[in-house]
């Protein structure tokens, strides 16, 4: 039986969707079984990034009306043998095509055959937030260190406490360290203070995240890559290994030196 | 042969005060008192106190008493005086003074209400709310909006260990806190806000509060 976890934040372009494919990437390189679900109905996007985009024939809906069968709609990607798989959501109709009952009994039926499911929750806190959140064990919150995206956390983390469901874990994306390091912007520290929940990982923001996500193949792949480390990081953490936080000091000679020595090991 | 009086007045050293017999029929004692205000014996004009002793009158009939009472161009009922409350009335006084405790975080877009006074224990963040009839007491740092004395005590205080709320009511008076942000984010532990004398609210250390609102103690044991 596996787990599903659904991946929220409350605001939009904070880095769901991306954070979605590259935990689910990692997890399959880690050799488990994973299933990534899109419930961004209307505004799919996690295709696009896993580059999986012209191969889906059945989507969500089409699973939940009856139109086909769970493994007709999943997407095989094809750089994992048998580990990643993408249930897509549907372009063509709305969030209210779909129930959180209907959600929920989805996710149980594929919980059975995989060890993870990611849900992509879209943002907002109305009918695509509920279907997302219905079928989950776990939740991850993501963030950036801007107080707006902190404050719609803050938000999300309020109803998923409400929630039958373990209490929500904080992913802090994008964080530019030239910023916090010269006082500018959020740290780690005052976030998850401030939000009172579980720090997960960082991920340092990182040019090569969007363009990777634009060549429909997700930065994880690149074990030397900054933010890849911190997905790296996160999957592992999930998996329940106990992983240190890295650091942020980006900037100071040697850093890289050190992530390259670290990883050369 | 003397028939029993339903009604009485006696003047005492406080003023007239008109005793209404709580045994007999509502009716009987409307009547009695209708005829004796009537009675031409008063002069001038006299504050009155009403006494209805253990007979529960809802507000129709504390009226109506008050009515006829004024019905004599002489009395004037300064106060009826009532030995028994409805359950629900007492219910609702209990709950004004108890103190309901919270131990969480109150986030954005939550509300957390009380009916008497409110003790929470965790931070309210930005955009939470905090209401309660009473005082507000946080144990943590409120950061959202606090709002004390909901239904119009203009004695309820806000007290936390760190203040630094965006918004502060206390019973019909605000203050947005951007002003005070600056100068409050130096030293925002332990404070209370409470209604200045001049009908602004003010804030203050919360060791101030014994001298500001020594009422709000409701210790009574010895030292």
């Amino acid at each position: 039986m596996g787990e599903a976890i659904v991946i929220t934040s409350g605001k939009g372009g904070v880095g769901k969707t991306t954070t979605s494919a590259n935990l689910g990437t990692a997890l399959a390189l880690q050799g488990k079984k994973v299933c990534l679900v899109d419930t961004d109905i209307g505004l799919r996007n996690l295709d696009v990034i896993l580059g999986l985009e012209n191969r889906i024939i059945y989507d969500l809906v089409d699973v939940i009306a009856g139109r086909c069968k769970i493994h007709q709609a999943l997407v095989k990607d094809k750089r994992f043998e048998d580990g990643l798989f993408l249930l897509p959501a549907a372009q063509t109709t709305d969030k209210n095509a779909v129930k959180p009952e209907e959600m929920k009994e989805l996710i149980t039926e594929l919980k059975r055959d995989y060890d993870y499911i990611l849900i992509d929750c879209p943002a907002g806190i109305e009918q695509g937030y509920k279907n997302a959140v219905a079928g989950a064990d776990r939740a991850i919150v993501v963030t950036t260190p801007e107080i707006s995206a902190v404050r719609d956390a803050d938000r999300i983390i309020g109803l998923l406490e409400q929630e039958d469901i373990e209490p929500p874990k904080l992913i802090i994306n994008r964080i530019k360290s030239r910023l916090v390091n010269s006082g500018d912007a959020l740290d780690v520290n005052e976030i998850t203070t401030h939000l009172s929940i579980d720090l997960l990982g960082i991920v340092l923001d990182d040019e090569n995240v969007i363009s990777s996500s634009n060549k429909g193949e997700p930065v994880v792949m690149d074990p030397s890559n900054p933010a890849a480390i911190g997905y790296r990081n996160i999957a592992r953490r999930i998996l329940g290994e106990s992983v240190p936080l890295m650091s942020l000091d980006e900037g100071r000679p040697g850093f890289f030196g050190k992530l390259k020595s670290l990883f050369a090991k | 042969m003397t028939k029993q009086h339903y009604v009485t007045i006696k003047g005492t050293k406080d003023g007239l005060v008109l005793r209404l017999d709580d045994k007999c029929a509502y009716s009987d004692m409307i009547a009695e008192l209708r005829n004796k205000v009537s009675e031409n014996s008063l002069e001038g004009l006299a504050e009155v106190k009403v006494h209805i002793g253990n007979r529960f009158c809802n507000e129709e009939e504390l009226k109506e008493i008050m009515n006829v009472v004024h019905e004599s161009p002489h009395l004037r009922v300064s106060k009826i005086q009532s030995e028994v409350i409805s359950i629900e009335e007492c219910n609702r006084k209990v709950l004004e003074k108890q103190s309901e405790t919270y131990i969480g975080i109150v986030r954005s877009g939550q509300v957390v209400n009380a009916d008497g006074d409110l003790v929470v224990i965790g931070d309210v963040n930005p955009n939470g709310r905090v209401v309660a009839a009473g005082s507000i007491y946080i144990l943590g740092r409120l950061k959202g909006i606090a709002h004390a004395g909901a239904t119009g005590n203009e004695e309820a205080v806000i007290a936390a260990s760190w203040l630094e709320a965006t918004h502060l009511m206390i019973a019909d008076k605000l203050e947005t806190m951007t002003d005070e942000l600056t100068i409050l984010s130096e030293h925002p532990e332990m404070e209370c806000a409470y209604i200045h004398p001049n009908g602004f609210i003010a804030i203050d250390r919360l060791q101030e509060l014994r001298i500001l609102r020594p009422n709000l103690s409701t210790f009574k044991g010895g030292s």
